[in-house]
């Protein structure tokens, strides 16, 4: 018989039952063996650290938004440099130049927005 | 490592789409650091690259195809001949905006950027030959589309539309990407002219995952056309854009949606029984010629009028791509039929020409409907009053009434797009519906003919409706005319107008050059 196309992908399969089956056993074994003793504190529903204080659906500042926002171009632009750092020496001035027009691009994005006073926080 | 080379000659075909994003840039960079609070300068400087970006891709038309960056792009006449087209589609909606967008104090250099940048996505969308450069494509024409449906923030309208379009988007653009990603599975190839090379042995070892992923292609396109049953979104975000923004959508990201639909299907449709990519494009015309002109009929808002409109249009489109599919031997099996009629090229007729024949019919048709509809969405910028917007009445039949007295050279050029719409000659829409027509009786599907003659003659009522309106009844007495008068308002109508019915008149120029680059396209 021939072998299924999905034959290389069998460790991953059982990588994926390991996780689930790990995963499940941590939880039992830990509510089997484990001692309870809750308190009023303890019973407070988990939100980092801090105390839970009213609604869950509150609004957020739509600042938070634009610096995400900001984040997520800066990491992307992040992932593309690293890699071409690396092969800099290869690329030579062919990648030189794409990478200094992704730049450009992204430069113009950030001139944009700062001179728009979307980096101020205190407005 | 290897160092990909890519010849200096590959950035050529780009020019007209870096153009677009040049300007962009520069709209946005005048816009923060012109502290001036005239922002007069920021239509004429947008029609300033996009009549660049034009120009230049009609110098380019008449090279012979080419595919650059290793395949995954291609310069041909077919991707100069739609930039073109988006280029005018932009260039008319440029125009219309800066009036519309000063009387509502919103006159801003994003609007013109987001403009442009959709815009250089449809003109790369136009020349992609690989299924991920064609989705990033899809996404940046998209993403530009949605920020400009909610610009102008005022009411629950505009947010419904910007949500509505961006949820749905995203969710056709997932569809098509599931798709090419199961084209891809079945072909180990994303790049067009290698899938064209394994599709005959792909399908014969697994035809299920290649017709699913061609399906799956063919519904993600089917939402950005606005094709049956994928058209719920257009009423509600064709209404809720601002009117320039709607006049862009409606021509320029349909143009672009069709290139690449037609440039995918043209590949896979070589590879599978003639009959699947046939039957599939002629089922969607049917549907989306008789269901869109059905529900434009009631309407009384002629924004969701000419929104319905264009779904009636996208239908008869989709006639002249199901033309594309037939062959010069009949479909294996029982025979196709359609009201009895089988799918058979005319005799004396080679499959080249009776394509060409289709794709020149198909590129004049979307010209047409681009000068006809970015005019007549013009009008009604022109008419709506933004106070009425939260009423949902800037749109009404009634805005329309005794127009010809007030305003008779708005009225004429609405009479002319609506019917040119109606394709009544001596208009572009008849030139159009003709070719398109002609190509589908030529190929034998005369069903489709048929149909497409019969819900255009349904469509006249509701065209006709509003020349009626303003030529026919009385002006209301309290109404007031808005003084949104503007150069560039005026001056769109007037071409928009001038262009329809010239190229009604003497299409011939056009029709010569479209059939000399369709030719030089399929010809190879």
């Amino acid at each position: 018989m021939e072998p299924s196309p999905l034959a290389p992908y069998l460790p991953l399969a059982v990588a994926l039952l390991l996780a689930g089956v790990l995963a499940v056993a941590v939880m039992l074994l830990a509510s089997v063996l484990g001692p309870r003793r809750p308190s009023a504190v303890k019973s407070l529903a988990f939100e980092a650290g801090n105390e839970p204080v009213g609604s869950a659906r509150q609004r957020f500042a739509v600042k938070f938004y634009v610096v995400a926002l900001l984040f997520i171009v800066f990491d992307v632009e992040a992932v593309f440099l690293y890699p071409w750092a690396v092969n800099f020496q290869q690329l030579g001035w062919f990648g030189y130049a794409e990478m200094a027009v992704f730049a450009a691009t992204l430069v113009v994005g950030l001139i944009y927005v700062w001179k728009k006073g979307a980096l101020e926080w205190e407005h | 490592m290897r160092v990909p080379s890519i010849p200096a000659a590959d950035f050529l075909p780009l020019v007209p789409a870096i153009i677009l994003l040049v300007g962009a840039c520069v709209l946005l960079m005048t816009e923060v650091f012109l502290r001036s609070p005239s922002r007069g300068y920021q239509a004429p400087l947008s029609l300033f690259f996009t009549g660049l970006a034009g120009a230049v891709s009609l110098s380019s038309a008449f090279e012979p195809a080419r595919p650059v960056f290793q395949g995954f792009a291609a310069q041909d006449p077919f991707s100069s001949a739609v930039t073109l087209v988006v280029c005018v589609a932009l260039g008319l909606a440029v125009l219309t905006s800066s009036g519309f967008l000063r009387s509502r104090n919103a006159e801003r250099g994003e609007f013109y950027a987001l403009m442009l940048f959709a815009a250089s996505g449809m003109s790369l969308l136009a020349m992609s030959t690989e299924l991920i450069t064609l989705f990033i494509n899809i996404e940046v024409l998209s993403v530009g589309t949605y920020a400009l449906t909610s610009y102008l923030r005022r009411g629950t309208r505009p947010a419904e539309a910007g949500f509505k379009y961006f949820i749905l988007g995203a969710f056709s653009s997932a569809i098509l990407l599931y798709g090419a990603a199961l084209l891809y599975g079945a072909t180990g190839s994303t790049k067009l002219s290698e899938m064209a090379v394994v599709l005959p042995a792909a399908l014969a070892a697994q035809p299920a995952l290649v017709y699913a992923g061609a399906l799956l292609v063919a519904g993600g396109f089917a939402f950005k056309v606005a094709a049956v049953p994928f058209h719920m979104w257009t009423p509600d975000v064709y209404e809720g854009a601002p009117t320039p923004v709607t006049a862009l959508m409606s021509a320029g990201v349909k143009a672009a949606a069709f290139a690449a639909m037609i440039r995918v299907f043209l590949v896979l449709g070589k590879g599978m029984d003639p009959s699947v990519p046939l039957a599939l494009f002629s089922g969607l015309a049917y549907l989306t010629m008789i269901v869109g002109n059905l529900l434009a009929l009631p309407q009384r808002n002629v924004k969701r009028m000419l929104a319905y409109s264009s779904i009636g249009h996208a239908g008869y489109l989709l006639v002249g791509v199901a033309a594309l599919f037939v062959t010069a031997e009949a479909p294996a099996g029982d025979g196709f039929r359609f009201f009895g009629a089988t799918p058979l090229l005319a005799p004396g007729l080679s499959e080249v020409a009776a394509r060409a024949d289709a794709l020149k019919g198909l590129l004049f048709y979307l010209l047409a409907y681009t000068v006809t509809t970015v005019g007549s969405f013009g009008v009604l910028a022109a008419l709506e009053r933004s106070e009425d917007e939260p009423k949902g009445t800037a749109w009404d039949l009634d805005r329309f009434a005794g127009l010809a007295q007030r305003r008779p050279g708005w009225a004429f050029a609405m009479a002319v797009f609506m019917l040119s719409l109606g394709g009544v000659p001596p208009t572009v829409g008849f030139m159009g519906k003709l070719l398109i027509f002609r190509s589908a009786v030529d190929t034998g599907l005369v069903g489709l003919a048929v149909v497409g003659v019969l819900t255009s003659a349904a469509a006249i009522y509701y065209y006709l409706r509003v020349v009626v309106a303003m030529y026919m009844r009385p002006a209301p007495e309290d109404e007031r005319i808005p003084v949104t008068l503007s150069w560039g308002t005026e001056l769109a109508l007037a071409l928009s107008a001038l262009a329809v019915v010239v190229l009604g008149i003497l299409p011939g120029t056009v029709t010569d050059w479209l059939q000399q680059a369709s030719t030089l396209w399929l010809g190879q």
